[in-house]
């Protein structure tokens, strides 16, 4: 009965959206590039089902190498700042200037300095993200619990025991949320990055080509779109498997 | 004899520094003028304190008293503020290095990641170079002493408290340290657990030569288990009297109902009582 639930209740919302918003399209007589019918795009989607395969691989490669290596770079940066308070909130400002500064602004930079292809792409969804993720890690590793922490310092733990034995475990679950967070800023930066790179890879780079033809530019625009969203939900859902696995020890995981 | 000095640091010590390995079973520790503060409060008052290889002391006192902070300087976790402390001849960091002495905290304080299992043993994986390769019992042998044969594959999660403790007690006794330092293991637990894990320490206790180093506040528990009891008393934590429990071993739950048991808890209440 709860599996029926679990399955039935959001195959139903998704529904209800489609119903609604092929409805609104029609009756309002919505013009094509504001919003595509949902039945438009199923026919555009099977116009040539291969190129929006492709571009989504590589949409999905960009922002996965992005976030392998934000989560690389978080994983060290996040264990110095959780042994020290000081490195800690000497990085806090950086990260907080990094976070408010609106990444679309300095994209261009980023070309000019990384040049064109995969690189710059790359670079932004890791940039993006790596604050947030750094974040989570500091704040994971600090709530381990400190009897245990006292305990492994009875037995002489050296630092990296103590990391691998007890920080690091105790920082997977925030860990987890924060990469689901940052899958969503990743996906937003790649795509963008994609169409200023001026390449031909990608589902940005596709939407931004058609953004000005007329011809079948808001067919492609809405597919490519949809086609993101798509992918931002496997990695959800990756996510989501990955952590129930992984995970099983943990609160949140037991129902 | 190697003295702590003031001001020591507690953290990791280095271990090329740290090679000193004397094969016994149980072990003496000498406490002579140790005090400690902090800030301006006076935890605890200079104290001179001489436990046996091979016997079991409390300390018993109201909450406040020092005598966690006590058992914290014994085991090298803070640095004492005055005074010298020798586990077996060498200064507490140096036996906490050489894994000499086995911790069990007042929170079970169980890795929710690990098995069961795992937890008892990860005393035994950590600092690994110092851990005995003969231990007089396997994990295993030890879950199952306690009766947690059948739950070595569980998470903690699936214990009780009392459960959950026992874990504690054998991830602390799979050590094969000469030291046992245990600080309020029982607090937490109902009166009718707290009872029996006082009777299974006893038992679990009888094959080891550990000293043992108990922290608690209830007089019976005290009583049981002790050889011997130093009385503690509040602001600034002072020893005011050591008691001896002169109960025959080996112990058994009933020796509870006897005059002579009675007559030591009374005798502890008024050691207690007479610097409340």
């Amino acid at each position: 009965m709860r599996l029926l639930r679990s399955v039935a209740a959001p195959v139903t919302g998704i529904l209800v959206l489609l119903v609604v918003w092929e409805t609104v399209v029609r009756v309002f007589d919505i013009r094509r590039f504001v919003l595509l019918a949902p039945s438009k795009i199923v026919a555009e989607l099977g116009r040539d089902p291969g190129a929006y395969w492709s571009n989504t691989l590589v949409t999905a490669r960009h922002m996965l190498i992005g976030l392998a290596i934000s989560l690389a770079v978080s994983l060290v940066v996040g264990s110095i700042m959780a042994a020290s308070r000081f490195v800690e909130e000497a990085v806090q400002p950086i990260f907080v200037v990094i976070l408010v500064t609106p990444w679309v602004a300095y994209t261009t930079s980023i070309v000019i300095w990384l040049g064109f292809g995969a690189r710059p792409i790359v670079f932004l969804a890791a940039f993006v993200s790596f604050p947030i993720l750094t974040f989570g890690v500091v704040s994971g590793m600090r709530s381990a619990d400190p009897a245990a922490r006292e305990l492994l310092a009875s037995v002489d733990a050296s630092k990296w025991e103590v990391l691998w034995h007890l920080r690091l475990p105790a920082a997977l679950p925030v860990i987890f949320t924060m990469l689901k967070i940052t899958v969503a800023i990743a996906l937003g930066a790649t795509y963008f990055a994609e169409g200023s790179v001026g390449g031909n890879e990608g589902l940005g780079a596709v939407g931004r080509r058609v953004s000005l033809d007329q011809t079948i530019g808001a067919e492609v625009l809405w597919t490519s779109t949809i086609c993101s969203s798509l992918l931002g939900i496997a990695a959800l859902v990756v996510l989501t498997v990955a952590e129930r696995t992984l995970l099983r020890w943990h609160a949140s995981q037991r129902s | 004899m190697i003295a702590a000095p003031s001001g020591q640091r507690a953290g990791h010590v280095r271990r090329s520094a740290a090679r000193v390995t004397i094969p016994t079973v149980s072990a003496s520790v000498e406490l002579v003028n140790v005090s400690k503060t902090f800030g301006t409060v006076e935890a605890l008052a200079p104290t001179d304190l001489s436990i046996r290889a091979g016997e079991i002391l409390t300390l018993l006192g109201p909450s406040g008293c020092g005598k966690t902070t006590l058992l914290r300087l014994i085991a090298g976790l803070v640095p004492a503020s005055t005074g010298t402390i020798a586990v077996d001849d060498v200064a507490p960091a140096v036996a906490r290095a050489t894994k000499r002495i086995g911790f069990v905290p007042q929170a079970p304080a169980l890795l929710p990641w690990r098995s069961v299992r795992a937890n008892a043993s990860l005393l035994l994986d950590i600092n690994a170079k110092y851990s005995t390769s003969t231990p007089s019992a396997s994990v295993d042998e030890l879950l199952a002493e306690v009766g947690l044969a059948d739950f070595a594959q569980a998470r903690p999660h699936e214990l009780s408290g009392g459960m959950q403790q026992r874990v504690g007690l054998v991830r602390a006794f799979a050590l094969d340290a000469p030291l046992l330092l245990m600080d309020e293991p029982f607090a937490a637990l109902d009166e009718i657990t707290r009872t029996e894990m006082r009777h299974l320490l006893t038992r679990l206790r009888s094959h080891h030569e550990a000293t043992v180093v108990f922290v608690t506040h209830s007089i019976s528990e005290a009583a049981y288990l002790s050889d011997r009891v130093a009385v503690l008393s509040p602001r600034p934590g002072r020893v005011t009297s050591i008691e001896t429990i002169d109960l025959a071993r080996p112990r058994h739950p009933e020796v509870e109902d006897t005059e002579a048991f009675f007559e030591i808890t009374t005798r502890l209440r008024h050691a207690l009582a007479g610097h409340a």
